[in-house]
């Protein structure tokens, strides 16, 4: 017994540090296997997104003038709140309003990919119980985090040099390229420091990467204030790390040492990620979950209100982010409007001549926007119908009295109302923060059928997901590509020369943009008949395939 | 004897791969009906073809009288399942399961399910997604028993229960037999089967090849017989059906076909015998009469008599 219980101790006690390492090569390369596919997508589609305004902006602002006008119109108060400082914007070029305006979008996607990169290869592994399998091995305990943050230094550099390259691949200004692909890749740092500490706090994935997340609107607000207060940035934006790399100023009067602050950041959240992991067990978290009701509520009791349990806190989440997102930006309609009035007579020609028809122009391209974000909604929610089957979950509700078509018809309804009710609720907010800015109670109305005109065209995405779901269900991602699609048209379109056709294929282009233009029904009606084709047809193919089981 | 599931020829492919292949399976109105074979075989695919969920390429199937892939709502308010690997919703707690598996089939016996959730030890306040696998397990057995289905189809139900919930499992269905209801009950625990099936049938490569009830299965294979004698025993060569024999003095062993049973003893008693133990075949032994290839033809052969 004494042999038995000494000498592990002994080992133990004499190199903890080594062992607690064992294995993170190996873990390494392991993921990176894994990631073969995800990683790799990331950084070419952030090299292309940088590439395409890198290429499209020198085309769509040819003149100095054209130039201005973008930069007037993201100063002020607007301004701080949907780009930030913006620096280097008094004097613009192309590359400054690349790095001021639209810089900002790249932090953001940095540091979405960091917070899914470090979830995926930590809790999500721990969650599904295959850290188990791979700390049963020679694997040391801080092994699967250090490997995971291996990942995301590596993949934070090359994002760096490729955003810097991707500004000399457009023939740009690369003298502060570099500088400013390390904003991108430090922010992308830092979140991956703050996603190696949330996922210690929950036992579960969805919570750990909801917390970075919250962490990132956290900062973005923080920033947007601090910006709004002082220009180029006061004390209070200071505590944000967007904010960082926003202050090493690119393209304007460039400096490195922001960038100081966002690397001992780093360090220091992953620093407390490590300790706080080894407080915990593998597969636990350091907040016990909580218990629930023992029974299941009267009405959860048809296919319908059980799609709509499942869907419950998707709706309630986005609904509570639109109605902060419709408001915020309703309520800088006001400045905007002060802007126009600022704007030089020519200017206010080449926008159409007249300041109020830009205010309906903006709530239509608002609209637009977030027509196109609850096209996301649409297609999470049909590819959650498709995750529970193909993760066992629908085959013991069809082993019930539950048709296919009431199974996957109350999702497609849930799905249908949810966009119908989230649209109506953003453009009455937006509405509402738009009349109480500009003083015009008539935009309530306006702006939220500016939103619902979009109803129609969203059910027809559903229906090529339910089309998809019917016949060909590993392909119902595919929407993805159609939505795409329907994104880069929707905001490029007007300056992509392309034939009528092409618009037309987009089922958004078919609606009305409203205030600016007159509502036309025949497209609604159309769209409409065309939705319910598609879903009809969906659920047949759906009614006559095996289901996808485990 | 009404017949509760009825399967001649079925097939179903998945790719190259035949899942099942010409299955004809037998399952008699209020019979526990064991179905056996190891993994692969094709269990859970004759199940989820008796549910409607796959399609089968060819071949007949009538399940309580109906059609299981076009009669699917019908026969499903009729029946109740236990999918091989439960699956929960993360969100949801174990009760809300039940309850809701429970409602969308039409009604479930409160009473009984709050028995069975005590019974299985089941904290119903747990949400799904903290499950070990065996309580997942007793969420889909609850939620399947605590209905008043005539008809019960359990993939593996145990897979995961611990001994004394298997014991309370077996009870359980006991219970369900005196009730008058039929079950298939799918396995490859052997000896769970055993103890609560009336008839048998083997699937190997998505075929049956044996099927019966446990006695007549045993009378198709061998006991094992050990004995010590007064006298060494000689001449167990020249009897009928006697294989792997083994004699060293006073000892002797051998395997004895079933209807050569009584002539082998008889043969062994006029040697005196001081000790005698016998196996009687193991589900294993039959199994791998099936499965070895050793047997395989003289086990076929025998089968195509019933």
């Amino acid at each position: 017994m004494t042999t038995l219980t000494q000498e592990p101790a002994r080992t133990t006690a004499g190199r903890p540090r080594e062992n607690s390492l064992a294995g993170t090569g190996k873990l390494v390369r392991f993921n990176l296997r894994r990631d073969r596919i995800k990683l790799p997508a990331w950084l070419a589609g952030m090299f292309l997104f940088v590439f395409y305004y890198g290429a499209a902006l020198p085309q769509l602002y040819q003149t100095e003038e054209d130039l201005q006008v973008v930069t007037e119109f993201t100063q002020g108060a607007m301004g701080a709140i949907i780009a930030g400082p913006g620096f280097g914007l008094d004097d613009p070029t192309i590359e400054s309003v690349i790095a001021g305006v639209y810089g900002l979008y790249f932090l953001l996607l940095a540091a979405l990919m960091n917070i899914l990169l470090v979830s995926r290869h930590t809790r999500v592994e721990e969650q599904t119980g295959r850290a188990e399998l791979i700390r049963a091995n020679v694997v040391g305990r801080h092994a699967p985090v250090t490997a995971a943050l291996i990942i995301a230094v590596v993949a934070n550099v090359l994002l760096a040099l490729l955003v810097a390259a991707a500004m000399a691949a457009a023939d740009l200004d690369t003298s502060d390229a570099l500088l400013f692909g390390a904003g991108i890749g430090a922010v992308g740092l830092v979140w991956a420091g703050i996603t190696v500490l949330t996922v210690q706090v929950s036992a579960f994935s969805r919570a750990g990467s909801g917390l970075a997340g919250a962490a990132l609107g956290a900062a973005y607000v923080i920033r947007a204030a601090g910006d709004t207060i002082t220009e180029g940035g006061s004390l209070l934006s200071w505590f944000s790390p967007l904010a960082w790399s926003q202050q090493t100023r690119p393209y304007a009067d460039g400096r490195w040492w922001p960038l100081l602050l966002s690397v001992a950041f780093a360090a220091v959240t992953a620093a407390i990620g490590y300790v706080l992991s080894t407080r915990r067990d593998v597969g636990a978290g350091l907040v016990a979950p909580r218990r629930g009701s023992p029974t299941a509520p009267a009405w959860l009791r048809s296919p319908l209100s059980f799609a709509f349990r499942l869907q419950r806190a998707g709706l309630i989440g986005w609904g509570a982010a639109l109605v902060v997102a419709a408001a915020v930006y309703g309520g800088i309609t006001g400045p905007i409007v002060d802007a126009f009035e600022d704007l030089p007579e020519t200017m206010i020609d080449v926008m159409g001549g007249d300041p109020s028809r830009l205010l309906d122009g903006y709530v239509s391209t608002m609209a637009l926007s977030f027509a196109i974000v609850l096209a996301v909604f649409v297609i999470l929610g049909l590819l959650g119908a498709r995750g529970e089957e193909t993760k066992g979950r629908a085959e013991p509700v069809l082993a019930t009295a539950t048709s296919r078509s009431a199974w996957l018809g109350g999702h497609i309804a849930v799905i249908a109302a949810g966009v119908a009710v989230l649209l109506a609720i953003t453009g009455l907010v937006l509405g509402i923060a738009t009349a109480i800015s500009v003083g015009d109670a008539a935009y309530i109305w306006d702006t939220t059928a500016a939103h619902l005109v979009y109803v129609p065209a969203l059910l027809v995405l559903l229906g090529i997901a339910v089309l998809l779901f019917g016949f060909v269900p590993g392909a119902v991602g595919a929407t993805w590509a159609v939505f795409g699609f329907a994104t880069i048209i929707g905001f490029f379109g007007p300056i992509m020369d392309l034939p009528q056709w092409v618009h037309n294929l987009s089922p958004i282009e078919h609606v009305a943009r409203l205030p600016l233009e007159e509502i036309s029904w025949t497209p609604l009606v159309i769209l409409t008949v065309v939705a319910a084709g598609l879903i009809g047809l969906g659920l047949y193919g759906f009614g006559r395939r095996d289901l996808d089981t485990k | 004897m009404t017949t509760a599931i009825a399967t001649s020829g079925l097939v179903k492919t998945f790719g190259p791969t035949r899942a099942l292949d010409g299955l004809d399976l037998a399952v008699h109105a209020g019979e526990v009906h064991g179905f056996l074979g190891p993994n692969g075989a094709g269990k859970s695919t004759t199940i989820r073809v008796l549910l409607g969920l796959l399609r089968a390429d060819s071949g007949q199937v009538t399940m309580l009288g109906g059609d299981p892939w076009h009669d699917a709502v019908a026969l499903h308010r009729r029946l109740a399942y236990v999918p091989g690997d439960v699956e929960l919703w993360p969100n949801l707690t174990g009760g809300e399961a039940i309850d809701l598996l429970g409602r969308l089939r039409g009604g479930l016996n409160k009473a009984r399910r709050d028995e069975l959730i005590d019974r299985f030890d089941l904290d119903p306040r747990k949400k799904g997604r903290t499950y070990s696998k065996g309580n997942r397990q007793k969420v889909a057995i609850v939620a399947a028993l605590a209905s008043d289905a005539e008809l019960l189809l359990l993939d593996e139900p145990t897979a995961g229960l611990d001994p004394l919930m298997e014991v309370v499992f077996q009870d359980v269905i006991n219970q369900m037999k005196t009730e008058g209801r039929t079950v298939l009950l799918s396995s490859h625990i052997l000896a769970q089967v055993e103890k609560l099936a009336d008839r048998i049938s083997i699937i190997r490569l998505g075929k049956i090849v044996q099927s019966g009830t446990l006695a007549e299965m045993r009378h198709l294979t061998r006991t094992t017989i050990e004995a010590h004698t007064a006298t060494p025993v000689s001449g167990l060569e020249s009897l009928a059906g006697i294989h792997d024999a083994e004699v060293s003095d006073g000892r002797v062993s051998f395997a004895v076909d079933g209807e050569h049973l009584d002539a082998a003893v008889r043969h062994l008693s006029s040697f005196g015998i001081r000790a005698l133990t016998s196996h009687p075949p193991t589900l294993e032994e039959l199994m791998l009469r099936h499965y070895g290839d050793e047997l395989a033809a003289n086990a076929n052969g025998n089968g195509a008599d019933r």
